[in-house]
């Protein structure tokens, strides 16, 4: 499966919030040389993430689109749901107590 | 750029305090001022919209003002201002209560509340849909076309459609609905419901769907086992809704509706991630939503079950 924000947009989006947002507010001359360096290193992260081959989506693309037209037989959505369950595993962990 | 705004203001509501931008609001800006001895909160265009049908400022004001004046619990409006250094703007009461709803669902919950949700949705339901001739009527089919510009698969959000298509109650002559009621949107204090806020969503509708708006689990703040917004049960709301509308909405309608409001939440969540995306609004917490759909998704999936689905 592949999701969107990915990996590198959802570090992209921090690596922003921290250096437009929380960097200029930052008045302790440690604090602010601690956040160029968490910079740098997400930097790095970001690099890493980079070289990875981008996951996937053609099966559920395929999958989506068979719903579209109405072919729905039974345990489609048993299945739909289990894959819900691991995007959660990720994006949301404890999201999935609540239903217990 | 305060300057320039302050003075803009001031040529419409006399001298005023210092303008002070409040936390929250993604698509507009909420700004508190005082004037006149009066709270007053500035509603002001910023970014982007959250979808294509929100309602202009001036529009949005026009509904408060006959919300208003047919006696709906919403802010007093004051004044509209066109061009608000460089963005249109509207002038309302502020009112004073509790919005976060996390705290409100936290309690003490006033007793009352269930019920003075379901009067204030009869009254807005009886708004005469002659005085707001731009309101649009909204239907399912817009879902669609907003899940397709996001051009992402999301199999648990067809399977929701496909339901909906298929299970479609009798349609009820549709009416003035705001469109985005629920706890969050609601002014609330101790002794109950203060105001109704956040008009930008309102159009013409089944009044079912919005009188299921407040079920929708996300809108129950971790308050899981209150159905009703996190704060209380849904039957006491309907039946009082019911007597005041002149209406008999069955509990099914309001299951079909309160997934519809799943659907159009999941596919809010991934287009709110797509303003971030696109670069239109540059924003942590734009971005997440798009990963934080998954649990809308998953409530999706629970709540099709619960209708005999596999």
């Amino acid at each position: 499966m592949s999701e969107r924000p990915t990996p590198d947009e959802l570090a992209e989006a921090i690596e922003e919030f921290l250096a437009t947002e929380v960097l200029p507010t930052l008045g302790d001359h440690r604090a602010r040389f601690r956040m160029l360096v968490a910079l740098n290193a997400l930097g790095i992260v970001r690099r890493e993430l980079a070289k990875l081959p981008r996951e996937d989506d053609a099966e559920q693309r395929e999958l989506a689109a068979r719903i579209r037209t109405g072919d729905v037989p039974p345990d489609t959505l048993a299945r739909v749901k289990a894959d819900v369950a691991e995007k959660l595993l990720v994006a949301s962990p404890h999201y999935l107590d609540r239903y217990e | 750029m305060i300057a320039d705004m302050r003075e803009a203001l001031e040529a419409v509501l006399g001298p005023i305090s210092e303008p002070v931008l409040l936390p929250g609001g993604a698509s507009k800006e909420a700004w508190a001022v005082d004037a006149g001895g009066e709270r007053l909160l500035v509603r002001r265009a910023a970014g982007g919209v959250i979808h294509r049908h929100t309602l202009s400022l001036r529009h949005e004001f026009e509904v408060l003002e006959v919300a208003h004046e047919q006696g709906v619990r919403a802010p007093r409006p004051v004044a509209y201002i066109e061009d608000l250094d460089g963005r249109e703007a509207f002038v309302m009461e502020r009112l004073e209560g509790e919005t976060i709803g996390r705290r409100i669902v936290r309690g003490p919950v006033p007793e009352q509340l269930p019920h003075q949700m379901a009067e204030e949705l009869a009254k807005i339901h009886a708004l005469p849909p002659e005085r707001l001739p731009f309101l649009e009527q909204a239907t399912i089919e817009r879902l669609v076309d907003e899940l397709d510009e996001i051009g992402e698969p999301h199999p648990a959000i067809e399977l929701g459609l496909w339901w909906l298509r298929e299970n479609r109650p009798p349609a009820r002559e549709p009416v003035v609905v705001h469109g985005d009621f629920r706890i969050g949107n609601l002014v609330v204090d101790e002794s109950g419901l203060v105001g109704v806020l956040d008009w930008e969503f309102a159009h013409l509708d089944d009044p079912a769907r919005d009188l299921s708006f407040s079920l929708v689990r996300a809108w129950r703040f971790g308050a899981d086992d209150l159905r009703l917004g996190g704060i209380g049960h849904v039957e006491p709301y309907l039946e009082r809704y019911n007597e005041l509308a002149g209406l008999d909405v069955r509990p099914e309608e309001l299951d079909y509706w309160e997934l519809a409001g799943n659907v159009g939440w999941a596919i809010g969540c991934l287009t709110q991630a797509q303003r971030h995306l696109t670069g239109q609004d540059r924003s942590v917490e734009l971005a997440i939503l798009g990963r934080l759909g998954a649990e809308v998704e998953y409530e999706i999936c629970h709540l099709l079950e619960r209708q005999g689905v596999t």
